[in-house]
């Protein structure tokens, strides 16, 4: 009689497959511990009181903002709810082994089902923190894959023309579609095998933005380049951009027209130059010209797009690139913004558009990702866009994560003082 | 045309074998690189279309062969097929002029600054003539309906070569197959001879404008006159054309018929007095006509302010929409002159319509507007050639 209500449990909690978390395993010491940091706690109840008076709110008639809101919520409701039960059903247990009544029988089972329900609580107190982790604003978007050479001549030209290959075979790979939306080689042209000068890849995939986000920065290359004749090793680099996509629909309409929108831009702002031919124009002249720049003065991003014979298409090309430019750069500053107020609360790593983020060392076939610290051995793997690539790019991730969760921490900290 | 630099050249070569001979009609890099870049696009849809014939060599032998060509001088659009105007995609062949993007712009300025008017008739009529491949009335078409749907338009293309007036209709069946394309309206060609004295007779198979109105029981009075006709004076024609132009495009459509005793200004100006006088006869309220420089700007505009029957003229450079570099906006002779680059069409608008445009609207009836109408025909031969009109 008395311990049938924590069989019960007992019997559902095991039948719940623990939750499946990509890419969120956390490492931190913070973490791990099935016990969570206080004030986080305290603000996860905060929120679902809040969830609660909304709901009630909702119930007596809609509302847009409050339905949002709630929507938003509900995941770090149902984390915590998640928890609540794991860390009673561990009370339980505890007051249960360490009751001198326990038939010893129970008592066995007990122990047996406390390591199972102490994984149960560790799951679900990640889930918890990450839930309370604010979401990336542009992590729903697709987004741009800018990729272009670095230092070292035509090697990097190379290597960036690797990168490119390698994240069109990731997203074949993975169902991504993929397309490219601006890509020349050193000759201008679009053919394979010369050495690349700029290439944009546009992955059209729901929340291709935050699988991709980790990729932006300098990616490092050591090999003996085909071009040198002494068999001497050589590094070179190419930097890679993620831009969300904010072609077509992606963003609602009038987040376009919204000042205070990152989407954003003043049409009064950006200056128009259309290449024309030279000379008297009109009947007297027949050459195509359909390039279009366009300049966002505040920021001085320039944008220019040659690809197509039609100049509308290029205005509109370019424009939609502008604005993911623009968006993109807003938000970088946000979050430098965001970093310099942590920083001294806690070391939080920077990763700024300059930092060097990864090496692929094709002597010892290794990549290294310098922000999680993974290194992987298959680097023709890496290289083809396989699994290899997929592990390295999931524990960039996971240190995201885990920076973002040490982050929360910490303004919660500095927010209690 | 002066010589290409050798280093110029050679820097093409190192790039790619076939891009110094591009460099002769393209004249710098840049253009040259596009232009290899789209002639292989359009050599490899030619092989996706027809697979497994010879394969990588055939492409390559015919991607050599394209290149020959447009190096001899041949217009890019006549070897692809086709130009895009605005944002359509007009077929072109040898024999019926290319559209150009300066003429496309003026049009989508036009009917940015119209469409959006409160007191639109709620059927519009555009007449377009000298019409080449039609697309003036197609692109006319599409920038409206793209913004509103709630107008009748009824656009008539004009043009006196059949090649034209072919390619035009073959252009509409073609825009209509596309999806986007809005099944509104009615678009029409017919042939015309616009120089025609109304009153002569018909002239080997030419009929006068008027007449041809009558024979097709088309419309006689219209809202809106378009018009890029041959602008070119003979001696312009050998100076300022581009070897691709003067090579390869029909004469027909770029220097005016000779006749009798004209010096070469006026007979690069041979068109606007008979297009004013048909929109006075038809009525128009709103007169779009392309020309060549500031010097013929100033002249047609005169010309139209003789007739006395428009309350306001302007003239538009190549981008109408934007704003000059020198500001304030410049006026000459009394015009004022709005955007940038060449100056490139002259505009004319009588009546309430100013309203459409966005203009402050004239103090003028209906009783004074159908008197001076009626007044200004004083003139009315004087204009059209009644013989010696040969081509
Ligand atoms: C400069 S092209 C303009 C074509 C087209 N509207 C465009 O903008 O591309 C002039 C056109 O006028 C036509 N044309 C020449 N003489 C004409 C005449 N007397 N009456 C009517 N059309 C004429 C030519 O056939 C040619 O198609």
């Amino acid at each position: 009689m008395l311990a049938t209500p924590w069989v019960c449990r007992n019997c559902l909690l095991r039948a719940a497959k623990p939750a499946v978390r990509r890419g969120v395993r956390l490492q931190s010491t913070v973490a791990t511990s099935e016990s969570i940091p206080p004030a986080l706690l305290a603000r996860a109840r905060t929120i679902a009181a809040e969830h609660q008076q909304l709901t009630e709110k909702l119930a007596n008639g809609f509302d847009t903002r409050a339905a949002k809101k709630a929507g938003e919520y509900s995941r770090i409701v149902l984390a915590l709810r998640e928890w609540h039960k794991a860390s009673e059903s561990v009370a339980e247990l505890t007051s249960l082994m360490h009751d001198p009544t326990t038939d010893p029988e129970l008592r066995e089972l007990a122990s047996d089902d406390l390591g199972a329900i102490r994984t149960q609580l560790l799951n679900a107190s990640q889930s918890l923190v990450t839930s309370l982790v604010p979401v990336h604003p542009f992590a729903h978007l697709p987004c741009l894959v800018e990729i272009r050479p670095g230092a070292g001549g035509s090697e990097a030209a190379i290597f960036a023309g690797d990168l490119l290959r390698m994240y069109q075979a990731f997203c074949n790979r993975n169902g991504f579609r993929s397309t490219l939306l601006k890509y020349e080689n050193v000759n201008g042209t679009q053919e394979g095998g010369i050495p690349l000068s700029e290439a944009i890849l546009e992955i059209d995939h729901e929340s291709a933005y935050g699988f991709f986000r980790g990729e932006a920065g300098v990616h490092r290359v050591q090999r003996v380049p085909v071009t040198e004749t002494k068999g001497r090793t050589h590094t070179s680099a190419a930097s890679v951009h993620v831009l969300p996509s904010l072609q077509a629909n992606s963003v609602a309409e009038s987040d376009y027209d919204d000042p205070d929108s990152d989407y954003y831009v003043d049409p009064k702002e950006v200056r128009l130059e259309v290449m024309r031919a030279s000379g008297a124009g009109g009947q007297h002249v027949n050459k195509t010209e359909s390039a279009v720049r366009l300049t966002h003065m505040p920021t001085n991003t320039v944008v220019s797009m040659q690809d197509s014979r039609s100049q509308p298409k290029n205005k509109e090309k370019a424009w939609a690139l502008l604005r993911s430019r623009i968006a993109q750069l807003r938000r970088e500053k946000r979050e430098e913004e965001m970093v310099a107020m942590r920083r001294s609360v806690v070391g939080v790593a920077k990763m700024g558009r300059g930092d060097k983020v990864r090496t692929y060392n094709y002597n010892q076939q290794r990549v290294t990702d310098h922000r999680s610290g993974a290194t992987v051995h298959d680097l023709d793997d890496v290289m083809e866009g396989g699994q290899t690539l997929n592990k390295i790019m999931e524990s960039v991730r996971s240190w995201l994560m885990e920076k973002d969760v040490e982050a929360l921490i910490a303004e919660e900290g500095e927010a209690k003082r | 045309m002066p010589r290409l630099p050798t280093s110029l050249l050679r820097e093409a070569y190192t790039i790619d074998r076939l891009l110094p001979a591009l460099l002769g009609p393209c004249r710098d890099l840049r253009a040259a690189r596009n232009e290899l870049r789209w002639l292989r696009e359009h050599v490899n849809t030619i092989a996706a279309a027809r697979p497994a014939r010879g394969g990588t060599l055939a492409k390559d032998a015919l991607l050599r062969d394209l290149v020959r060509q447009r190096a001899s001088g041949k217009p890019l659009q006549y070897i692809l097929g086709t130009e895009y105007f605005g944002e359509l995609e007009i077929m072109c062949r040898p024999g019926v002029l290319i559209p150009r993007q300066d003429t496309a712009a003026s049009i989508s300025h036009l009917v940015c600054s119209i469409r959006n008017a409160q007191s639109l008739p709620s059927e519009l009529r555009v007449l377009d003539l000298c019409t080449g491949t039609g697309c003036i009335p197609l692109l006319f078409h599409h920038e409206f309906y793209s913004a509103r749907d709630d107008i009748d338009l009824r656009i008539l293309g004009v043009d006196v070569s059949d090649t034209s007036l072919n390619l035009a209709a073959h252009n509409l069946k073609r825009m209509r197959k596309d999806k986007s394309w809005a099944e509104k309206g009615a678009i029409g060609f017919m042939k015309a001879d616009v120089l025609l004295n109304p009153f002569a007779d018909q002239k080997g198979g030419r009929l006068p404008l008027k007449r041809a109105f009558e024979t097709n029981k088309q419309l006689q009075s219209w809202d809106i006159l378009i018009s890029n006709p041959p602008y070119i004076s003979p001696s312009a024609y050998w100076k300022t054309t581009t070897r691709s132009v003067r090579g390869f495009e029909p004469k027909l459509a770029l220097v005016p018929p000779p006749h009798s005793t004209t010096a070469d200004t006026e007979r690069g100006d041979t068109f606007y007095q008979p297009l004013l006088h048909i929109a006075r006869d038809v009525e128009a309220k709103i007169v779009l006509l392309e020309i060549a420089d500031l010097e013929q700007a100033l002249r047609v505009a005169r010309m139209a302010r003789e007739l006395r029957i428009f309350d306001g003229i302007e003239i538009w450079r190549d981008q109408p929409e934007q704003t000059p570099d020198t500001t304030p906006s410049s006026t000459q002779g009394g015009f004022s002159i709005l955007g940038q680059g060449n100056a490139r069409s002259v505009l004319c608008w009588r009546g309430a319509v100013a309203s459409w445009l966005g203009k402050p609207t004239p103090g003028i009836s209906l009783d004074d507007d159908a008197h001076r109408l009626l007044k200004s025909h004083g003139n009315f031969t004087s204009s059209f050639h009644t013989n010696g009109l040969s081509i």
